[in-house]
């Protein structure tokens, strides 16, 4: 069963590069989409419990010695939803075919790279995989080839190679110290022998190259230009699912196996409550949309960093739920920030104004991202951060619990600013006859919204059946 | 058995729902949607008549879960809330046509009745009050599409009842916290803590306000003149009074173990007896059909809550009965005062006269009704305030003399209303006034014939009502303690009214001034001037005063703005430029941010 989470991508990606190429290039959105939607589907059935047909016949050919858990799961879902997204949203965006069969071709590496790294179990054959998603998504963010895309692709590349060699460097170590890079060898080596240097310097290394990958303050800085430099359709893929997942996933994976050793939890929620505060407030005077969103991008992925460093049940819970929250509703506001660039030619909030009359549905759905972000109830977003801030408090972690209230105060402030400055007022008139919305943005718009409304009205049911399990891991 | 519960609540609410998706054009498939939920939640009713059902969902956390019960006292209720729906539908159907906001009148119409039977099944407090803010939001809309002005009085209603739903909540968060559980099946708390009397006080103000008691009436009389009148007879004369007072009795019942000895029972006794005498010393002297009504509306729950506040099995079911009874006599009056607005054009007094020739069957239903609200036997009205009597007098002199005072001023300012509007010569603009026709008059004559059934054969509802207020409850035993002292009084009461109608109409000259001199005794007419002045209406002082709170408020807000535009958004924004000054785009500045923060990392975990 697990294999069709690499099986299926790879064997498109053949096929998409099969004759006759014509075809296939126009072809190319359906097969991702496709991809996407199996992917969906299959996790929701994992989740849930129900036999596909043909599961053990699959499982007998294919055996790459992958696991599963619930995390793996969540995560899987939240890869599937982004990718259906991104494609809708990659042809939509992208005119030329050529670039846009390119664009599919990346797409599905990266969602190899990403499945593969959720479901192994392995530190090397984990940083192999993260650097196949960066790889391909160097080239994503490339793609306009002008000048701020290489500069926004190329500081990418620099600091990933800083990630890199820290993650490579822990890899070595934990070789010599642990004497194996599987997940259990590591965990049992990290329980039985707690005041080996070599691994501590390990473990430190590794994150930190993690905090790069993820765009943790102070090793974030690649990501805003990364972020707003990327054209659209990457930078939704970007700022919604790789980072979280090469990134924030891996992180909560090595805080739950690293949790012997205190001090990684107390460095964990340090630098989350840092780019909690710095990415929110370093989001308060910027004009640019895409770079406001990643700057607030940056102090969402603190909240989770903050939970996994707390490392109680409740708190690895909450910092999935907002994993996965975060995935649906920053996707929404990169969703709508693509809309305006398509429309207006821009993301410059400065000239913009009374938008919500051209581009209802981008008005309506950002406010519904807005607000999950800044978690107002019912929203999705309110119940996961309501579920960190408790269990922050449950683990006597005073300071940070209040500091996330306030920080999503500050949230709220920048969002609602972004709102009325972009979408609400009086309609100017240099916008009058832009382009109307594209059909394919708006079904985007909406699936996110649906999920993002659904997810807070259907909490009770979510948290049982979907994040409960997870404090058990 | 499960989906007849959910149908009570969802067929009504569904039905509202898809009303207000009407234009405005089909409002006649609206009034015929309205008329068909309201029938099918009718013989819902009735097919759970007398059964026992409980259903529960598990729905959000903290034991808060979907649980509905049905049980003898609230099919009843429900029975009748289902009676009062169809028939007031009837009505409007007539009534109604032609008017602005056709759809939403109808939509409001069915949420109503949809939410009053959600909260009267809801065995969950909190269940209940998700129902029972919901009829709050309806209540407004309701009041606001009643004319231009009408914004005014809805959103007095709108915060009169909001206060005491809030009042409601606090209630119910006392409780759960004292119980443990917010299941009102699984309640039973002493009154002895002070949390306990804390809760009971919260919980009896939110109840009695939407029965719509002193001091939380003063926007029924507002509505009357502004709102549809069919919303008058459901809401504030049926509805309300049902849901209002139904759960007054689950707490003095069910939630609460009260004894009569408590001051708690003291307290219910005096705010009936407030309510019964000041609001109708207001009837008395109204000019306007509807705005008398009103006033009797308000003066009526002093009775049911004076009998509930007794505490004695004889009082709570008298008042339970008189709470069945007013929503029906009630009902039927408002409802002639709608026929005679939709006929006449008019309900002010003075324009009105003699219409008891043009319009015989309103005029019999009114006949029906007065009496049965002035207590004639052998009306409903009358046996139920018999209960009541017995029990208040068990309980102190001073509660009956309230009681039956109430009595005399009531039936005084019907034989006004009366006189005034059915009586006397016929005004030269009323000559060609006519009848209603049947769907108008049909709802009234049903009600009037209620009225005279439950007088007539008043041991079916008494036994019913007194079987689920205590088990052992005796109708016999009730029936040979009748005191033929009171009843004698009660007869005493009513032809002394009626003598000092005579009196008055004799000195005064005409049937609508037959009260002028109380409106002019001394005293008295200084307070009238000043009551007309809305001098006493809590909601207006209440205005007054937060007028010159807000000034003050002002200028503390003033302050704090400045501290949070000034300084507050200035630091922020000076450390947002200091961020960004700090991210230059060097890649030099980034990847040295990066190794300095992995050389701490490791410094602070190796140490």
């Amino acid at each position: 069963m697990l294999s069709l989470y690499l099986v299926v991508p790879l064997l498109m990606f053949l096929v998409l590069n099969m004759p006759p190429i014509d075809l296939m290039r126009r072809a190319a959105f359906y097969f991702v989409a496709a991809v996407g939607i199996l992917q969906v589907i299959v996790s929701n059935c994992m989740i849930s419990g129900c036999a596909l047909m043909g599961k053990d016949v699959l499982d007998g050919f294919f055996n790459f010695g992958v696991q599963k858990d619930q995390l793996s799961l969540v995560v899987l879902l939240a890869i599937g939803i982004v990718i259906v997204i991104t494609s809708l949203l990659g042809n939509a965006t992208i005119k030329e075919t050529r670039s846009k069969f390119k664009f599919f071709n990346l797409l599905l590496i990266a969602l190899i790279g990403m499945n593969s790294l959720v479901m192994v179990r392995d530190v090397f054959s984990l940083y192999v995989f993260i650097e196949v998603v960066a790889v391909s998504s160097f080239i994503m963010i490339a793609m306009k080839m002008d000048e701020e895309a290489l500069e926004g692709a190329f500081k990418y590349i620099i600091m990933s190679i800083v990630a890199t060699m820290m993650m490579l460097f822990g890899v070595g170590l934990f070789l010599i110290s642990c004497g194996g890079t599987h997940f259990t060898i590591i965990e049992q080596s990290v329980r039985q022998d707690p005041g080996n240097i070599l691994s501590k310097i390990a473990m430190g290394l590794f994150m930190c190259g993690l905090f790069v990958k993820s765009g943790i303050v102070p090793f974030h800085g690649w990501l805003p230009d990364a972020y707003s430099k990327a054209p659209s359709a990457a930078s939704v893929l970007l700022a919604g699912i790789i980072t979280k997942v090469s990134g924030v996933y891996v992180v909560i994976r090595m805080a739950m196996m690293f949790s012997p050793e205190p001090k990684i939890g107390k460095v964990l929620m340090f630098v989350g409550a840092l780019s909690i505060l710095i990415g929110a407030i370093a989001a308060l005077t910027q004009s640019d949309f895409k770079r406001m969103l990643a700057y607030s991008s940056i102090s969402q992925v603190g909240y989770i960093i903050l939970a996994a460093g707390c490392g109680t049940g409740l708190a690895i819970v909450g910092a999935v739920f907002h994993f996965f929250n975060h995935a649906i509703f920053k996707t929404l506001l990169f969703v709508n920030a693509a809309s305006l660039e398509e429309s207006t030619g821009s993301v410059d909030m400065d000239r913009m104004g009374g938008l919500a009359h051209n581009l209802p549905a981008a008005g309506i759905t950002s406010m519904i991202g807005f607000l999950s972000t800044a978690g107002i109830p019912p929203l999705a977003g309110f119940w996961s951060k309501l579920i960190i801030i408790i269990a922050l408090w449950q683990a006597k972690n005073y300071g940070y619990a209040v500091l996330a209230v306030l920080a999503s105060v500050i949230t709220l402030g920048y969002l609602l600013s972004m709102q009325r400055r972009v979408f609400f007022g009086k309609p100017k008139p240099e916008f009058k006859d832009i382009k109307k919305e594209n059909p394919g943005i708006v079904l985007a718009e909406i699936i996110l919204a649906v999920i993002t409304i659904a997810g807070g009205l259907m909490f009770p049911f979510l948290m049982e059946h979907l994040f409960l399990p997870l404090a058990k891991i | 058995m499960t989906y007849l519960i959910f149908g009570l609540i969802l067929v009504p609410i569904a039905a509202g729902i898809v009303n207000i998706l009407f234009r405005k054009n089909l409002s006649g498939i609206a009034a015929l949607l309205t008329v068909a939920a309201s029938a099918i939640d009718l013989v819902l009713a009735i097919s759970l008549f007398g059964k026992e059902v409980t259903v529960t969902y598990p729905w959000a956390m903290f034991g808060i879960d979907l649980s509905l019960r049905v049980y003898s006292l609230n099919s009843f209720v429900l029975l009748f809330a289902g009676i009062f729906g169809i028939l007031i539908a009837l009505f409007s159907v007539n009534f109604m046509k032609g008017r602005a906001a056709l759809n939403q009148f109808y939509s409001y119409f069915l949420l109503t009745l949809g939410l009053t039977n959600g909260a009267v099944l809801s065995d969950n407090l909190i269940v209940m009050l998700f129902f029972w803010e919901a009829l709050l939001l309806v209540l407004f809309g309701m009041i606001i599409i009643g004319n231009k002005h009408a914004w005014k009085t809805a959103s007095k209603a709108f915060i009169i009842v909001g206060i005491s739903d809030v009042c409601l909540l606090i209630g119910i968060a006392l409780t759960g916290f004292a119980a443990g559980t917010f299941n009102i099946s699984n309640i039973s708390l002493p009154v002895t803590s002070a949390i306990n009397q804390v809760a009971f006080v919260m919980l009896m103000l939110g109840a009695i306000s939407k029965a719509g008691s002193m001091p939380f009436h003063s926007w029924i009389p507002d509505a009357a003149k502004d709102a549809p009148l069919p919303f008058m007879a459901l809401v504030p004369a049926a509805l309300e009074k049902l849901l209002g007072i139904y759960f007054l009795a689950r707490i003095c019942l069910d939630i609460f173990k009260l004894t009569p000895e408590s001051w708690l029972c003291q307290l219910m006794m005096i705010i009936g007896c407030i309510t019964i005498i000041i609001p109708v010393m207001m009837a008395l002297v109204q000019k306007d059909y509807k705005k008398l009504l009103s006033y009797h509306a308000i003066s009526q729950v002093g009775y049911m809550i004076l009998g509930v506040g007794t505490g004695m099995p004889l009082g709570i079911a008298g008042g339970i009965f008189h709470m069945i009874n007013h929503a029906t006599y009630k009902s039927c009056l408002f409802l002639t005062g709608g026929s005679v607005e939709k006929q006449a054009g008019s309900t002010s007094l003075e324009a009105l006269g003699g219409l008891a020739a043009k319009m015989p069957i309103t005029f019999a239903c009114f006949i029906v009704a007065a009496f049965s609200i002035s207590g004639v036997p052998p009306f409903n009205g009358f046996f139920s305030k018999e209960m009541i009597y017995q029990a208040s007098l068990d309980r102190g002199l001073f509660f009956y003399i309230c009681a039956a005072g109430g009595s005399f001023l009531t039936a005084a300012s019907f034989l006004k209303l009366g006189h005034a509007a059915y009586l006397g010569p016929v005004r030269a603009e009323n000559k060609s006034v006519k009848e209603s026709p049947l769907s108008m008059t049909a709802p009234m004559i049903v009600l009037a014939g209620i009225c005279v059934f439950f007088g007539l054969f008043n041991k079916i509802p008494v036994g019913i009502i007194g079987h689920a207020v205590a088990p052992r409850f005796n109708l016999a035993h009730i029936e040979e303690h009748a005191n033929i002292m009171l009843i004698a009084i009660t007869i005493v009461v009513i032809i002394a009214a009626l003598a000092h109608h005579y009196i008055g109409y004799r000195m005064n000259g005409s049937g609508l001034k037959a009260v002028e001199h109380i409106h002019n005794a001394p005293v008295l007419s200084n307070l009238y001037d000043r009551a007309e002045k809305r001098y006493f209406d809590p909601y207006c002082i209440w205005d007054k005063l937060i007028n010159g709170v807000s000034y003050v408020l002002l200028g503390i807000d003033r302050l704090i703005d400045f501290v949070f535009d000034g300084l507050c958004s200035g630091l922020s924004n000076a450390f947002s430029y200091l961020i960004r000054w700090a991210h230059n785009g060097l890649y030099a500045v980034y990847i040295a941010w990066a190794v300095a923060g992995a050389l701490f990392v490791i410094y602070y975990i190796l140490r």
